[in-house]
């Protein structure tokens, strides 16, 4: 029996294309070293701003592959080196996707242990059992070969790139895009005119995920919405 | 003037490195180290060490390709991306020895990746009298804190061979990295050209003797860029400073993927049980490493669990005090046929990676350590790794995620009960080890880091503005 054959719908195509980027971090070692939660907080108002988006932004990146834990250097260190687990959890619920500046993400972090200390003034000078030492990034922007025009493409790519390439995108963008958003839905949605993936990118949870999980619920995502045009 | 053998193996003995593998090679001894005493019933039964006793000739060392099952193709493709621009550059590296030693051991496998992205990169070795090398020697130890009288004839001799070698060698390339302080005094050729000069210190620098610092830090002010290995390493200094860890290679001898039929070979040659629980460290026969302190803690937990103890190092033959901490070690295992203490030759890296691989939990007790590279590749081999929270080790060890920390006999005996009856945590802990591993530790996370650091200083990229 002969079936009518429906025409394919037609692919979207951006006007300007998706180019993924990673980047390379080199750790600078700082002058700033903390042996005590007093020492934390006159150097978290002191140290560059690349020293906060390392213990930050990066370390989230550095471990990419861990689903629990403490999220940033400082939430760990109040953990495992000051026993203050009320201050870590603190710092740890710091989600650095709601930040677009370093610099409010540093006065966040600033309030947090400030406030800590004047709750409990005697652990500003308890001695930690390792000093925290200040580390800061240089990055380097390093372009990937890989070059989306439409969804599928976007997919394909999503599938190949590395995990550092996500971060740069999803993760480090909104430093640069100054939005709380990402490259990956900034250009389904102005590209693509796909605002509800974009939507849905800008919803996954990235501290109860791997990197490895983003990208797989990324391609879900895509896959389905490509299933759903065909 | 050549320095003479025995200098070049002090020197590798002052180098920094994996702690297996480093020393002078010697005959195998026999299964129970060496000593008079006859052997005990429970070793009749097993089978000799069935180690060659010399040295195999070294592979030849692996090309960029050889990374991408390992690293990925985009790793890759980064890295050459970072070389293009370095392109023609040239760069020439100094430390003291071609031998032996973790230094060499890194350079000889860094210089050949480095020279396949076009990146030129040659190698130089300063040489010395035993006069030279005396005086590094004991700067070596003082720079660890050890006691150390600095007199006026350690510093002239100490700049008298700089001097000398300043003037042998020839200083036009673009780059120069000098490792460690032997021959940190060659950045005095600066003046003559207009390359940036790197001084990479592989030492603990937390504690130096003030004097000796003191004698070498001018030198090192001169330098464009210093790079240690910990945060806690170094010092302040004006230049600035970046961290790289050391590194593992995955493909070297010790840490490249073995054939399951060699592993159960090796076991077999040692009378190791693959059918029963394996819980090993491997570690030179030192107190630091607390040997002693791992069979307590065996013995403890072997009142609730299973399993044997596999004790695999070297260091006992050609060192006196690690003669006498095997027999120390010999004596607190006692009887128990379920201890296997393994004195091995400096070229085991093959039976080394082979027992690392059989082993159900890795355990690095130590009391002091440098950075650990056994922990590292532990790690890498996806096993649950119980560590001493000392030097290094909590870098590479992250509480309960990427192995576990102890502080204690008690700490380590609780672990290996807890690691051998949740096996689930255990692989779980293991993977993420392997991840943190492959992201931070490895040969091509150098390489990338000493591309990036040349475009620093050549002033060749736009900083990525994160901020």
């Amino acid at each position: 029996m002969a079936t009518a054959q429906l025409p394919a719908p037609p692919v979207r195509w951006a006007r300007a294309p998706f180019y993924f980027n990673s980047a390379a971090h080199l750790l600078r070692i700082e002058r700033e070293k903390a042996t005590t939660l007093g020492e934390l907080l006159a150097a978290l108002r002191a140290v560059p701003s690349e020293s906060i988006f390392q213990h930050t932004f990066r370390t989230l990146q550095e471990h990419h592959f861990i689903r629990e834990g403490f999220s940033n250097d400082y939430a760990h260190w109040a953990f495992a080196a000051c026993n203050e687990v009320g201050l870590a959890e603190r710092l740890a619920s710091v989600d650095v996707r709601e930040f677009t500046s370093v610099e409010s993400l540093r006065e966040r972090i600033v309030q947090i242990v400030q406030d800590y200390l004047n709750r409990n003034p005697r652990a500003a000078d308890r001695v930690a059992m390792e000093p925290f030492y200040f580390c800061a990034s240089d990055a380097v922007v390093v372009p990937t070969p890989f070059v989306a025009r439409n969804l599928a493409e976007f997919r394909d790519c999503m599938n190949q790139v590395s995990i550092h390439s996500i971060h740069y995108h999803f993760i480090e963008a909104r430093l640069r895009l100054k939005l709380n958003s990402n490259d990956f839905s900034v250009w389904l949605e102005s590209e693509l005119d796909m605002g509800r993936i974009a939507d849905q990118f800008n919803r996954i949870d990235i501290y109860t995920s791997t990197l490895q999980d983003v990208r797989r619920t990324m391609v879900r995502v895509i896959e389905r919405a490509l299933h759903s045009q065909a | 003037m050549e320095p003479r053998k025995d200098r070049v193996e002090e020197r590798a003995a002052e180098q920094t490195g994996s702690e297996v593998g480093t020393q002078t090679p010697v005959e195998a001894p026999p299964r129970n180290g060496g000593t008079e005493a006859p052997e005990a019933p429970f070793r009749e039964r097993r089978k000799r060490p069935r180690i060659s006793e010399t040295p195999p000739a070294p592979p030849p060392p692996p090309r960029l390709d050889d990374y991408e099952p390992i690293i990925g193709k985009p790793e890759l493709d980064e890295l050459r991306f970072l070389a293009r621009p370095l392109r023609g550059k040239t760069v020439k590296m100094v430390n003291s020895t071609s031998l032996g030693g973790g230094v060499a051991e890194m350079l000889n496998r860094l210089i050949p990746l480095l020279s396949e992205l076009e990146v030129v990169t040659r190698w130089d070795v300063i040489t010395g009298g035993n006069d030279f090398f005396e005086v590094t020697k004991a700067f070596h130890n003082a720079l660890h804190g050890g006691e150390y009288v600095l007199t006026k004839e350690a510093r002239d001799i100490f700049m008298m061979y700089n001097e000398q070698n300043r003037q042998r060698m020839q200083f036009s390339e673009d780059l120069f990295v000098i490792h460690d302080p032997q021959p940190v005094g060659l950045v005095r050729s600066r003046e003559r050209n207009r390359g940036k000069w790197m001084w990479r210190c592989h030492i603990d620098l937390s504690n130096p003797h003030p004097d000796v610092w003191g004698f070498l830090r001018p030198m090192v002010e001169e330098y464009d860029a210093t790079v240690f290995s910990s945060p806690a390493f170094s010092r302040q200094l004006m230049a600035p400073q970046y961290l790289f860890f050391p590194c593992i290679d995955p493909l070297s001898e010790k840490n490249k993927e073995l054939d399951p039929a060699y592993i159960q070979k090796v076991c077999d040659d040692f009378g190791i049980d693959r059918s029963r629980p394996i819980v090993t460290q491997i570690s030179r026969f030192d107190r630091l490493k607390d040997p002693v302190g791992v069979i307590q803690a065996y013995k403890l937990a072997k009142k609730y669990v299973d399993c044997q103890l596999v004790l695999a190092g070297g260091g006992a033959t050609d060192d006196p005090e690690g003669a006498i901490v095997l027999q120390e070690v010999m004596e607190a295992a006692g009887e128990d046929p379920d201890v296997i203490i393994l004195n091995l030759p400096p070229w085991s890296a093959l039976e080394i990676n082979a027992l690392q691989r059989a082993s159900t939990v890795v355990v690095q007790k130590s009391l002091k350590e440098g950075f650990g590279l056994t922990v590292t590749e532990a790690l890498w081999k996806g096993k649950p790794t119980i560590a001493g929270a000392v030097g290094g080790i909590p870098t590479q060890v992250i509480h309960k995620l990427t192995g576990v920390l102890v502080h204690s006999v008690e700490g380590c005996a609780y672990q290996i009960r807890y690691l051998l009856t949740h096996p689930e945590f255990a692989e779980q802990m293991g993977k993420n080890g392997r991840e943190h591993v492959k992201e931070n530790f490895l040969m091509t996370t150098n390489v990338k880091r000493w591309l990036l650091l040349f475009q620093i200083l050549l002033g060749m990229v736009r900083k990525e503005k994160t901020t």
